[in-house]
């Protein structure tokens, strides 16, 4: 395992940083022209006061397409996966967190959002758990980024070639 | 594992980098802020050159709801159940909305408007100033007046009682007692009786349409107006 690690890092963190970088970027890229959406879609949650909601609603494309944009190019990408990652674990909180508190919400992942029908209550529970096992993979993902943040195509590269 | 060390020298880099992002972020931001705020202000000039339709004494059938209802009695009876900031019910009052007038002015239907309130405070504020329009006889056309108006954001801050006075008064409402009601809040209980309604009736969502109390569910993915027109015409 080791050995397999150390033989392809450079082409697991290149592919880590455009599988993290790539769905960040479509996520974000969806939602950036409809800012509003993605306001109404956080706020759905009722996690926050309303106005706070509005304006992380109003941040959170920019930002996804930020962290995209740094992992796909590969600059900073130890810090861009450290955020990429915080926004996963943030997401499957809030997600969670709607789903045990039994509000029939669309995620707004990519873009749209807000209350749904609640005769959707079942088809909605089953992708909450998608999305939480979708974050999930891409959180660890952002991890494997922390620990090998330097690979193939990047612009940044490590202290000491391997 | 161990981490992958940093090559020395680069730090500076990378906190500009880091800043750079950060100020693009928060340029968005502040861009999505003012493009929201000017169009819910522009959005007020919809409604210039509005002239206010002849009044239509309304009732508030407490069997039904508590709904405003315009001609009582008729044989044909249609529910809509609605709450001012759904974006949805935009989409059907734009498709319908004249034609729901038209079933009420030449009374070929008993319309009850269930105005619901559940997407927040600013519902809660509209739907009350709803009740005060139907208390001037002008429910319909302050009715058109907040779709029109509508603002994508919800709970914005955009409707406010002072914005759904000067809406009022944008579409001719001139009296103090208008505004005061608004103000006031008087026809808040009217507001949770429609509200509290909704499960009594199964209403789960907005909008919900009953024709002669069946539900209407539509086919097409959009409204149009041929088939809401043909269902509330057929016998």
């Amino acid at each position: 395992m080791k050995q397999f690690n150390t033989r392809f890092q450079p082409y697991l963190t290149l592919l880590a940083r455009l599988l993290l970088g790539g769905v960040l970027l479509v996520a974000g890229g969806l939602k950036v022209t409809k800012p509003t959406d993605a306001a109404n879609a956080v706020a759905a949650y009722k996690l926050l006061p309303t106005n706070i909601a509005h304006l992380l609603g109003y941040a959170l494309p920019w930002l996804e397409v930020a962290i995209a944009l740094l992992l796909i190019v590969g600059i900073v990408v130890r810090p861009a996966a450290i955020a990429g990652g915080l926004i996963m674990v943030i997401f499957i909180g809030a997600i969670a967190s709607a789903w045990a508190r039994g509000l029939v919400i669309d995620c707004g992942c990519f873009g749209g959002g807000g209350a749904l029908d609640p005769a959707l209550a079942d088809q909605v529970h089953r992708t909450y758990f998608i999305e939480i096992m979708r974050d999930l993979g891409l959180a660890l993902t952002a991890l494997y980024l922390y620990f090998f943040p330097y690979g193939k195509l990047s612009f940044e590269k490590a202290a000491v070639e391997e | 594992m161990a981490k992958q060390q940093v090559k020395s020298g680069d730090n500076t880099t990378r906190w500009i980098v880091i800043a750079m992002v950060l100020l693009v972020v928060v340029t968005g931001v502040v861009f999505s802020l003012m493009s929201q705020s000017n169009k819910e202000n522009a959005s007020l000039a919809a409604l210039d050159g509005t002239k206010l339709q002849p009044a239509i004494v309304s009732t508030i059938d407490a069997a039904n709801g508590s709904a405003i209802t315009l001609n009582s009695g008729q044989a044909k009876a249609v529910d809509i159940w609605e709450d001012p900031q759904c974006p949805v019910c935009k989409n059907f009052e734009d498709a319908n909305g004249t034609y729901i007038e038209s079933l009420v002015r030449e009374k070929k239907a008993t319309v009850r408007f269930h105005v619901l309130s559940f997407l927040g405070d600013e519902s809660v504020r509209a739907a009350n100033a709803s009740f005060c329009a139907a208390d001037e006889g002008q429910y319909l056309d302050f009715h058109h007046a907040l779709y029109a108006v509508q603002s994508p954001l919800e709970n914005s801050g955009f409707l406010s009682n002072d914005k759904l006075v000067s809406i009022g008064k944008k579409i001719g409402f001139n009296s103090t007692k208008f505004a005061n009601c608004v103000t006031k809040g008087s026809k808040i209980d009217l507001v949770k009786a429609n509200y509290d309604s909704m499960s009594k009736f199964g209403v789960k969502g907005t909008p919900t349409v009953f024709i002669d109390g069946k539900l209407w569910e539509r086919k097409s993915p959009d409204f149009n107006l041929a088939e809401f027109k043909a269902a509330v015409e057929a016998k």
